[in-house]
């Protein structure tokens, strides 16, 4: 509150006031490079989930979906690590970044407030509740909807957060959730639409979002309120 | 214009008074300690403050204990969002003119 103005200026109280609400209620320091960083870490994985099920199995991912229930178990390990690896990259990458930015925004509020909290809790509900289902997909005979499962999981969670932090991501909810659904007409090609969603589609909103509020003399950059239009 | 100005709440003439029902109309509750952080103010400020618009009863107080810790969260009552709306109101038509 350090700005002071007239108690008589109404458009100064009012800038003021929507100023608070929105940084009371929203996370704004999530940096573009969060998004950037998250989607390089599933490229690499996507990659690495292609060229190891190439080498286990004859047609890799395609011959995966209609394999036995053996043959899914016995990948079972390799794949439940390869995505705790990329979702635990992805989180220690977030984290550096939107803890970078916020230093350069001279920010004295641990990044572990009330407000990131809430916006954990709204993504790691839908999202937790994904995973178990799309876990209970791949064991049972439906191992071709897991990759639409979690896309369209992770896009609603991604849409449910965005009450709690920049508006724009709700676009790349949506845009997860449309692969999602575009996903199941061709379950072959998970590893692709897997690549696309969490790879390209993070790599395209970190971009944009860091072109508008965090490139040097972006319109967004310096304010205190970088109210989403 | 003069006869505007006084349709203003005074529960609102101060800006920190402002600040906190801005951050309580944001939010469902908020801990004490948040909204210092948030309004970048001091203990004693932020009490004497929040204590007069808990007087107008437009503020609702309730402390708890976590762990051995108090904790104070602040929310809004129906009349506080009811008279900052109403203040809004009366500061945009002050800019309509």
């Amino acid at each position: 509150m350090r700005p002071d103005f007239t108690a008589t200026d109404p458009l100064a109280q009012l800038t003021e006031i929507r100023a608070i609400m929105e940084r009371s209620s929203r996370f704004l320091s999530l940096s573009g490079l969060s998004g950037v960083g998250a989607g390089v870490v599933a490229l690499a994985g996507a990659a690495v989930a292609h060229y190891y099920l190439q080498s286990h199995f004859a047609d890799g991912y395609a011959y995966l979906l209609g394999g036995s229930r053996a043959e899914r178990l016995a990948a079972l390990p390799f794949l439940v690590l390869l995505a705790g690896t990329m979702a635990g990259a992805a989180v220690l990458v977030a984290w550096f970044f939107t803890r970078r930015r916020m230093q350069q925004q001279g920010s004295c509020q641990p990044l572990w407030n009330s407000l990131t909290r809430r916006l954990l809790v709204a993504l790691a509900l839908p999202l937790g509740a994904g995973g178990l289902f799309c876990l209970r997909l791949y064991l049972g005979d439906d191992a071709g909807l897991v990759v639409p499962g979690l896309l369209l999981f992770y896009g609603l969670a991604l849409l449910n957060a965005s009450k709690y932090t920049f508006t724009e991501i709700r676009w790349l909810g949506l845009t997860q959730m449309v692969l999602g659904l575009l996903a199941t007409l061709q379950p072959a090609w998970g590893v692709l639409f897997f690549a696309l969603g969490f790879g390209l589609g993070h790599i395209g909103y970190g971009l944009l979002m860091y072109a508008r509020y965090e490139r040097p003399g972006a319109a967004g950059a310096t304010g205190q309120s970088q109210a989403a239009a | 214009m003069k006869h505007l100005i006084h349709t203003l709440n005074k529960a609102f003439d101060h800006r920190v008074r402002l600040g906190v029902m801005a951050v309580l109309m944001a939010n469902d509750t908020v801990s004490f300690n948040d909204l210092k952080e948030l309004l970048d103010l001091t203990d004693g400020n932020l009490a004497s403050h929040v204590a007069a618009l808990e007087k107008a009863d437009y503020v609702l107080v309730s402390k708890q204990f976590i762990g051995k810790k108090p904790n104070t969260t602040y929310a809004a009552t129906a009349a506080g969002k009811e008279a900052f709306r109403a203040h809004l109101a009366a500061l945009e038509k002050l800019l309509s003119g």
